[in-house]
């Protein structure tokens, strides 16, 4: 038997959850596949509290000792763990109004990418928030996981902003390479997506082969009967994408993300990342 | 970045209040355990200053306090009497050395040998230790020092049902030595028992003869002070690791404590492990990370030079009532009550373990016999995992029996008692398909069975043999048989 498939929606306990339940909600439907809610609680070992600064120890200090710390964690866990399937269970009512299909939630503990990665083979696309709980105290464009997160997990990950707007046509920024090459097959197979027209757009320095590149991605669009406008653009790629999604009035943008090693990142900076910081609307990071 | 942010800076306030306390803590110990190795309180506190800010660095489990310990001074004692103090500080290089080298070849796997009963009677054998070496200090003196020691236990016990915000042993020692100052007591004071350090540790290389025979005496002191000093490391360690819930990495500790010890013994410090009592203090104290163990190591050092004088006047009694607290809260209380309940093997070894490691004063051979006896009840035990059943066959021609379980060392005998030889039969299958043959002994009984039948005449036929010996090879692949599991459970 298949394993189903499904959308993961990662949350945290900030206002961007309901967006991203609202965009998993709309990827499901279009990709025919349930939406699992996914919350990760992050437990701090490192961190102590409740502080005895007796320095004395008494008999059996040792097990009384583990007894009263493993009282204490399990006591907050279990607050921690309701809070978590209340917001939870609001947020899959939401889900489930939206798609109509059953919702799982799951709550678990451990550090974010490593659940996330365990996870990747049942998952059809993930779906999280560019920014999350600490966005309102920090000042990062870019929530600190995500970077990590597309890096890591091969399959699309839609990184939502603020506010759920159903998309009406989505934008591929591509570059003829593999990735967006395979970014542009999956789009073809999935005649759910056919109502919404699609913008193509290559940008950068003009080679002979990108015409050529161009041309493929439109007959492949073409041919699986959606509607399609290709465009090369020359110039600097996060510029010329951010001006095409809003001439075009693009609400979803589709890319290939973090060709290039961590080290090149470190020293160029990275064009995923640039993109994703300018990017106004939710996007599809494909790193397959 | 992020390991070194977490393991350092997560839980900053409480590591530094937590070392403070931990700091207070040590100088006692550290001063109480150079008198139980017969060398200068200074030896004891620059290798708890300098073990403990190496070991925060180096060590394998944040949180973990190591400093000069009771069970490594114990070791020391008769390399100091009869080679004098340069040797220990050679002893104590070649220590770490060793360490190192057990860390690189993942010596710390084998840990998972010591049974829980070992570690319970080695953690039992180290407060009886801890708590006999302090009976010189309670033996042929006036009565004052009995009231002090007394007074000293009620502050430290007494004083945290009233506040915990400061440590009671801190103001067991301030209160008493100012009552001693007062009252101008005659007792022993930490200024008899030898030289306090005054200036910050220097580096110097041991004064002793670079040569073969300096290296046989030192030799098998520092493999006792390396098994030893490991273990009570990887003991705490794992304790820890249950305290707070986290992992270590226990390779990198073994490494660790022996670059502490190789730096030690270049400043003129003793050989030292990671102390259970005080690890638990730190932890009950709110400390997790490697700042906690820096702190407290860098403000013993600053305390001691700084208060030397001070220090110097501290009366013995206020020391041992502080290692009697040590010693209590060392001990494994429920290990008394469970005596009781537990399997008889494993009270016997643990016991065994105290047993042996009180009277050498040697807690490496105290670990040595516990492990070896927890090895043979096991093997006892396993060894009772075997049954044979009989079924004849063949209209009374023949007789099939099958072996189930674990053929070894310890069942080969019985194994081989449990064919019938007298049987009048033509022909025997013995089918060995669902048994394990552990051993060459398991091997040669099985022939010994055939042989035997062979000459009452009688054909034997062995069924399934390469199932059987598959175990017999060293590195043998996983291989699961059908009922394999069953047996084990329902034995």
């Amino acid at each position: 038997m298949r394993q189903q498939k499904k959308v993961l929606a990662c949350v945290d306990q900030s206002d961007y959850a309901s967006h991203v339940a609202d965009y998993a909600a709309w990827a499901a439907t279009r990709l025919s596949v349930p939406v699992e809610l996914l919350h990760v609680i992050d437990r701090h070992s490192e961190i102590s509290s409740g502080i005895d600064r007796s320095g004395s120890i008494g008999v059996d200090a040792q097990e009384n000792l583990l007894e009263r710390l493993s009282q204490e964690e399990g006591e907050r866990s279990k607050v921690v763990r309701e809070q978590g399937r209340v917001f939870l269970n609001k947020l899959r009512a939401r889900c489930e109004s939206h798609t109509g299909l059953q919702t799982d939630t799951r709550q678990r503990y451990g550090q974010l990418l490593s659940t996330l990665k365990e996870q990747e083979s049942s998952v059809a696309m993930y779906v999280l928030g560019r920014r999350g709980e600490s966005a309102s105290h920090t000042r990062r464009d870019l929530g600190r996981h995500v970077e990590a997160i597309c890096r890591q997990i091969r399959r699309p990950i839609m990184t939502v902003t603020d506010d759920f707007k159903a998309p009406k046509s989505v934008l591929v920024a591509f570059d003829g390479g593999r990735m967006t090459r395979r970014g542009i097959e999956l789009l073809a197979s999935n005649p759910n997506m056919r109502d919404l027209p699609i913008h193509v757009v290559m940008s950068g320095k003009r080679s002979a082969d990108s015409g050529r590149h161009l041309e493929w991605a439109k007959h492949r669009l073409r041919t699986a009967d959606f509607t399609v406008d290709a465009s090369f653009i020359p110039g600097d790629p996060e510029q010329v994408v951010t001006r095409a999604i809003a001439e075009r009035e693009a609400d979803l943008l589709i890319m290939g993300a973090y060709s290039h090693s961590p080290w090149r990142s470190l020293l160029l900076g990275s064009r995923t990342n640039d993109l994703l910081r300018a990017s106004q609307v939710p996007t599809i990071t494909l790193h397959l | 970045m992020d390991t070194i942010r977490q393991e350092w800076f997560s839980n900053t306030r409480n590591d530094i209040l937590a070392g403070l306390v931990v700091a207070l803590a040590l100088i006692p110990e550290a001063i109480a355990f150079s008198i139980i190795a017969g060398v200068d309180p200074k030896v004891g506190l620059y290798a708890s200053f300098s073990i403990a800010v190496i070991i925060a660095f180096t060590g394998g489990r944040p949180g973990m306090i190591s400093a000069a310990t009771g069970a490594m001074a114990l070791l020391m004692v008769t390399l100091v009497k009869e080679h004098g103090l340069q040797y220990l500080f050679a002893a104590t290089i070649l220590t770490g050395v060793l360490q190192i080298i057990a860390g690189w070849i993942r010596l710390g796997e084998l840990m998972r040998f010591v049974s829980r009963s070992v570690v319970t009677g080695f953690v039992n054998a180290l407060a009886i230790l801890i708590f006999m070496a302090q009976l010189p200090e309670l033996t042929n003196v006036t009565w004052e020092v009995y009231a002090m020691t007394a007074a000293g236990l009620g502050i430290i016990y007494g004083l945290p049902r009233l506040t915990t915000a400061i440590p009671s042993p801190l103001i067991t020692i301030v209160v008493l030595t100012l009552v001693a100052i007062a009252l101008d007591l005659d007792i022993r004071t930490v200024g008899d028992m030898g030289e306090l350090p005054d200036s910050l540790p220097q580096f110097f290389v041991p004064d002793v003869p670079m040569t073969w025979d300096t290296f046989a005496i030192i030799f098998p002191y520092s493999a006792t002070l390396m098994v030893v000093g490991l273990l009570e490391s990887l003991m705490t360690a794992t304790i820890v690791d249950d305290l707070t819930d986290t992992l270590s990495n226990k390779n990198r500790e073994c490494v660790g404590q022996g670059v502490a010890n190789v730096a030690t013994g270049f400043i003129g410090g003793m050989a030292g492990c990671a102390m259970i009592g005080q690890s638990v203090i730190n932890v009950k104290s709110g400390g997790r990370g490697r700042l906690s163990t820096l702190v407290a190591g860098l403000l013993l050092l600053i305390m001691v030079v700084f208060a030397g004088d001070w220090v110097s006047q501290i009366p013995m009694a206020a020391l041992v009532a502080v290692m009697i607290m040590v010693s209590i809260g060392t001990f494994n209380w429920e290990s008394i009550r469970s005596l009781r309940t537990h399997p008889k093997s494993s009270s016997v070894v643990m016991l065994s373990t105290v047993a042996v490691t009180v009277a050498t004063h040697d807690l490496a051979q105290g670990v040595l016999t516990g492990v070896l006896l927890s090895g043979f009840f096991f093997a006892q035990k396993v060894g009772r995992i075997l049954s044979v059943t009989s079924a004849a066959c063949d209209e009374g021609r023949a007789r099939r029996y099958t072996v189930y379980g674990q053929v070894f060392f310890a069942s080969a005998d019985r194994f081989s008692r449990v064919f019938d030889y007298q049987e009048v039969i033509d022909k025997v299958y013995i089918d060995v398909s669902r048994a394990h043959f552990w051993d060459i002994t398991a091997v040669s009984a099985l022939d010994k069975i055939v042989i035997k039948f062979r000459r009452e005449g009688t054909d034997v036929e062995v069924i399934g043999m390469n199932e059987a010996s598959a175990t017999l090879v060293d590195k043998f692949a996983i291989h699961d048989k059908d009922g394999a599991d069953d047996m084990l459970l329902n034995h």
